[in-house]
């Protein structure tokens, strides 16, 4: 290993990182420690070292919402499911925390779009946790009215995804 | 040695593995990491840590583009890719040869010949290697059925692109292969995006059994003795073995000249794995795939080598091609290695995020745990279960499922489900006790008893 050499370093670094389209670099050399970011609201070396990283809830044993949530995560899911539904809607939801997928693979079309009319066995999209997939199913017939969640999206055990009207 | 920084291309336990073999050899360690791993363990060891992006792999640990660009941008002058990810994708190996960077694996034509399991077949039956009874591309139905009439049933349909289970299809009769291959061919397509299959005999009781190559890339290979594999749930392993007690020593040899008479024919270059599968009623090996990479169950190999196989890597990356002659490597004693996953076995394998708020592994003589957690640690949803490998060294096979059973009861881990029980009964199990196995036993046998018969 050649002894570092960190101020002559540290500038080939910054040009490297800014090259590189790299979004936040953290690097320890001894007792010198850097922290870049592309990001102008980063957290910055102190943040960093104060951020709890929130880990992500425990799969419910049921379809009931999971209690807290992952740091990446959006917010919307405990205030979706505190919403009043439409008289007659079934509403879908993800069966665990996992991630959300409206196509059965990458770059295919989607399972259904809004709108669309499906059967109770028609599946409507995946959910995948630890790299298992489960395909969800609509559980009614009827018409795609709403489309909850994003394609790529963390989603919680019981987060709602579609509204399903009868018709 | 020609290499001073790594980039360490993976994430878990291995990358932890591979930091502790760098730092073992004076080199500076890079790793690039997930949003959602940037505080492991192995992100707070490194010497430096990159974001490569967000939690999803696909977005971070797959991006093969991203992880050489954080390489580079990092200085590095190699790279480990660990297992899974990229690490079998012969497009990483020869992005990193186009931008100066030591891949620290097979070359790319390697991986990407052996990746193709009809070519990889092509190369075994070209070395001599035993191969299962079989055939090349089944194009069709039709051509199912007749080859099938010819191997004999029962047979199994798999796909050339494949691996881990999917594509495969055991046919039983004439009446099951129209279907059978329809499936076969469906599941192919979507999980690799090639149709592709081929077709073997069946082997009802097969053992799997591999053997660890290390080889210098002139034609120079070496073995490290072979590995049993049999305890499997859905083709992927569950506990592993070194060695396979279960194979006589002469046939144990000729397995060990059958693997690296393959590697050396191709001038495999680094660490690799011959997998075999061993027909217990025939009492013959046949080949199954080679696997251009380290793999996870590699520690029980270390344990009763004494080598320590991801430095080996390092070294021949470094260009120091093979530190040990064949003669140097002898194997004592027996090791078991158990899989840990976030999983519970009580609710059909339900992978189980979350945080582990308790964390108390076993100590003491012959136990080794390579694991990337602590007490507080998190394990994300977004890769896969395994959350750590725990190792047991002994001077036979009885006293080792000993050793292994003391170590798994004293092992306390809260927050999350784990396989741990599973493996605790599988000990306790007769049949594995008596080592009278096959790939099939665990689902087959042993889960079959445990449930009512109404199921």
């Amino acid at each position: 290993m050649k002894a570092p050499e960190p101020i002559a370093d540290l500038e080939l670094l910054i040009e490297d990182f800014k090259r590189s389209g790299l979004r936040e670099l953290h690097g320890r050399y001894g007792a010198l420690e850097i922290y870049l970011s592309q990001d102008a609201n980063a957290p910055g070396l102190d943040g960093l070292r104060q951020q709890v990283s929130a880990a992500p809830a425990a799969v419910a044993a049921s379809a009931a919402p999971a209690p807290g949530g992952h740091a990446s995560a959006p917010a919307a899911p405990a205030a979706a499911a505190e919403r009043a539904w439409p008289a007659g809607a079934t509403v879908v939801r993800a069966p665990y925390l996992g991630t959300f997928y409206r196509a059965p693979k990458p770059g295919a079309a989607p399972y259904v779009e809004l709108g669309a009319s499906v059967a109770a066995d028609s599946e409507l999209c995946l959910v995948e946790v630890m790299k298992l997939f489960t395909a969800v199913r609509a559980g009614a017939a009827g018409t795609i009215a709403e489309v909850l969640a994003t394609d790529g999206e963390l989603v919680q055990g019981g987060q709602p995804l579609f509204v399903i009207m009868p018709g | 040695m020609a290499i001073s920084r790594l980039f360490i291309a993976n994430r878990g336990e291995i990358a932890l593995r591979v930091l502790r073999a760098a730092q073992g050899l004076n080199l500076e360690t890079v790793i690039g990491v997930s949003d959602a791993d940037r505080d492991s363990m192995a992100a707070r060891l490194a010497d430096r840590r990159l974001m490569l992006g967000p939690g999803p792999a696909a977005k971070s640990y797959l991006d093969a583009r991203l992880v050489v660009q954080a390489a580079k941008a990092s200085g590095c002058d190699a790279l480990h890719p660990g297992y899974g990810f990229l690490s079998e994708r012969a497009e990483l190996a020869q992005l990193c040869d186009d931008h100066g960077i030591v891949f620290v694996g097979p070359q790319a034509a390697t991986i990407a010949a052996v990746g193709d399991k009809l070519r990889a077949r092509e190369l075994a039956a070209a070395a001599g290697v035993p191969l299962v009874p079989g055939s090349g591309e089944i194009a069709s139905a039709g051509d199912a059925r007749r080859m099938a009439d010819q191997i004999g049933y029962p047979v199994l349909l798999k796909a050339a692109a494949g691996g881990g289970g999917r594509g495969m299809v055991i046919v039983n009769g004439p009446d099951e292969i129209e279907a059978g291959f329809h499936k076969a061919s469906a599941e192919a397509l979507a999980a690799f995006n090639d149709g592709t299959l081929f077709m073997e005999r069946f082997v009802p009781e097969a053992r799997h059994v591999e053997v660890q190559l290390m080889g210098d890339g002139a034609g120079k290979v070496i073995h490290f003795g072979e590995r049993d594999c049999s305890v499997q749930r859905r083709y992927q392993k569950v506990i592993e073995e070194a060695p396979c007690v279960a194979m006589p020593a002469d046939l144990r040899t000729q397995l060990h000249a059958s693997a690296v008479g393959l590697a050396a024919s191709v001038n495999y270059r680094n660490a690799g794995t011959a997998e075999f599968l061993y027909d217990v009623l025939r009492g013959e090996f046949y080949f199954i795939e080679v696997n251009a990479r380290i793999q996870v169950e590699h520690p029980v190999t270390e344990m009763v080598t004494g080598a320590d196989l991801v430095q080996q890597q390092l070294r021949i990356a470094g260009g120091e091609g093979l530190s040990l002659t064949q003669d140097q490597v002898t194997l004592t004693g027996h090791a078991i290695e158990c899989r840990i996953n976030a999983e519970d076995p009580a609710r059909d394998f339900a992978p189980s995020p979350g945080t582990i708020t308790r964390w108390q592994p076993p100590e003491g003589e012959g136990i080794r745990l390579d694991t990337h957690i602590s007490e507080g640690a998190s394990i994300p949803p977004f890769y896969d279960s395994m959350i750590g490998k725990l190792i047991v060294h002994a001077a036979t096979r009885d006293a080792a499922i000993l050793r292994l059973t003391g170590a798994l009861d004293a092992f306390e881990v809260e927050g999350v489900p784990t396989t741990i029980p599973l493996h605790r009964a599988i000990l306790r199990e007769e049949r594995f006790r008596a080592n009278a196995i096959h790939t099939r036993w665990l689902e087959q046998d042993m889960f079959a008893a445990e449930r009512p018969a109404a199921e």
